[in-house]
């Protein structure tokens, strides 16, 4: 039996399901989807790249994924992780095949955790979580507030980001409604 | 009331985010409770509970955790150029400005502070059947409509309930338990004299948009 293959199924029609109910709010309700087994782990670090390591670490040890990288935006918010190899991707291409954008990404949800937790930064839930099967990758990105008053601190993300014409292409949560209004 | 007056005060209500600061009388908090438990219910199990909160302190930290949850979504929406597509039919660029601000700084779910009164409507996930969700949200239409019916303004707020954490926040203001089987948190419902003006609300779509017959896509009636 193929258990990738099946918990990636169950967790597909897991998603469909929840989209059904709450749309694109769903993946609002996600931020704990994965949580529980990195909060098995004693994660150590006390920067956000250190925790983020320490969490791909855990996550490549487990073969949950073959590579994690990294990037922040200057002002601290933005982090973006590329994460190749993610036992998940089969799930996240299943759901993209539907017209949904993927909004469930344990890895993502693992390491907002213990950056919460650990360092006591407000965090969003994952905002973009852009998969990319073809090259068995997914781009994630989020927003990490170290204090209340970095809530607002806005820049453009996409600025110096390679991959920012790509990304225009993919799916997005927030924009399907409006996008499919245009049309 | 006939048919046509009771659609008059459907289509006069808009959403009221600014409010006197007079109190609202009792009587009128009861009728707004009173209307909700008449709402339709699966196999009639009302699973809804309501807190009425007053409190200033309360509703401080409400508004707070709503600023903050609004805020630190929206955030991340703008920087990424998402917040602005969905805004960019306002064409006058320094209102576009205005309004982007008032949504990312999370300030656009703060008001609960402002508002005299706010009801918490959360579901008892042990005595609803399959519908809580829907029977809560029938509950607070009907809050809503009352509301309006005595002239006060109100605003179905989801902001510090949007995300599984703050709910859990959430929950843990008010003292609602927070057991995974427990409650559902729908949302709050602010409720005031409206400081704005009433009037009828923005356009909507025509039923031509939205109604088939018959069949799904099939527009013309039968």
């Amino acid at each position: 039996m193929d258990q990738v293959k099946y918990c990636n199924e169950v967790l597909a029609r897991v998603e469909e399901l929840m989209f059904q109910e709450l749309s694109g709010m769903a993946y609002w309700k996600c931020e704990f989807v994965g949580v529980d087994f990195i909060r098995s782990f004693d994660i150590q670090g006390k920067t956000v790249p250190e925790i983020v390591q320490s969490c791909a670490k855990v996550m490549q040890e487990a073969g949950l994924v073959s590579d994690v990288a990294y990037r922040t935006s200057k002002d601290g918010v933005m982090l973006k992780l590329t994460v190749r190899g993610c036992m998940h991707h089969g799930k996240e291409a299943h759901v993209k095949n539907e017209g949904i954008a993927p909004y469930i990404c344990p890895v993502a949800n693992m390491v907002l955790d213990q950056i919460h937790q650990k360092l006591k930064y407000e965090t969003s839930y994952l905002f973009k979580d852009a998969t990319d099967p073809e090259n068995n990758r997914c781009l994630l990105y989020m927003a990490l507030y170290e204090t209340g008053d970095k809530i607002g601190c806005v820049s453009d993300w996409l600025e110096d980001d390679p991959d920012a014409q790509w990304l225009k292409n993919q799916p997005s949560q927030i924009l399907a409604a409006a996008d499919r209004k245009k049309k | 009331m006939n048919g046509k007056e009771f659609l008059d005060v459907l289509t006069s209500r808009k959403s009221i985010r600014r409010y006197k600061t007079d109190p609202v009388p009792d009587e009128m908090i009861d009728m707004i409770l009173e209307a909700a438990r008449w709402a339709p219910t699966g196999e009639n199990y009302q699973p809804w509970r309501f807190i009425v909160i007053r409190d200033q302190e309360t509703r401080n930290k409400i508004g707070e955790l709503s600023k903050q949850g609004s805020g630190s979504r929206m955030t991340s929406w703008y920087c990424l150029n998402e917040l602005q597509k969905r805004f960019e039919g306002i064409e006058d660029p320094e209102k576009r400005a205005g309004v982007l601000e008032f949504m990312y700084s999370g300030r656009v779910s703060e008001f609960c502070k402002q508002a005299p009164v706010i009801f918490a409507v959360i579901g008892d996930l042990r005595v609803g059947s399959v519908d809580v969700p829907y029977d809560l949200c029938a509950a607070m239409e009907n809050m809503i409509l009352q509301a309006h019916a005595m002239g006060l303004g109100s605003c179905w707020v989801y902001g510090p309930v949007a995300s599984t954490r703050d709910a859990i926040r959430f929950k843990e203001i008010l003292d609602i338990p927070t057991g995974m089987g427990d409650y559902k948190v729908l949302s709050y419902l602010a409720v005031g004299w409206p400081l704005e003006q009433r009037k009828h609300p923005r356009p909507k779509l025509p039923l031509e948009d939205m109604v088939y017959w018959e069949k799904f896509g099939n527009k013309e009636r039968i």
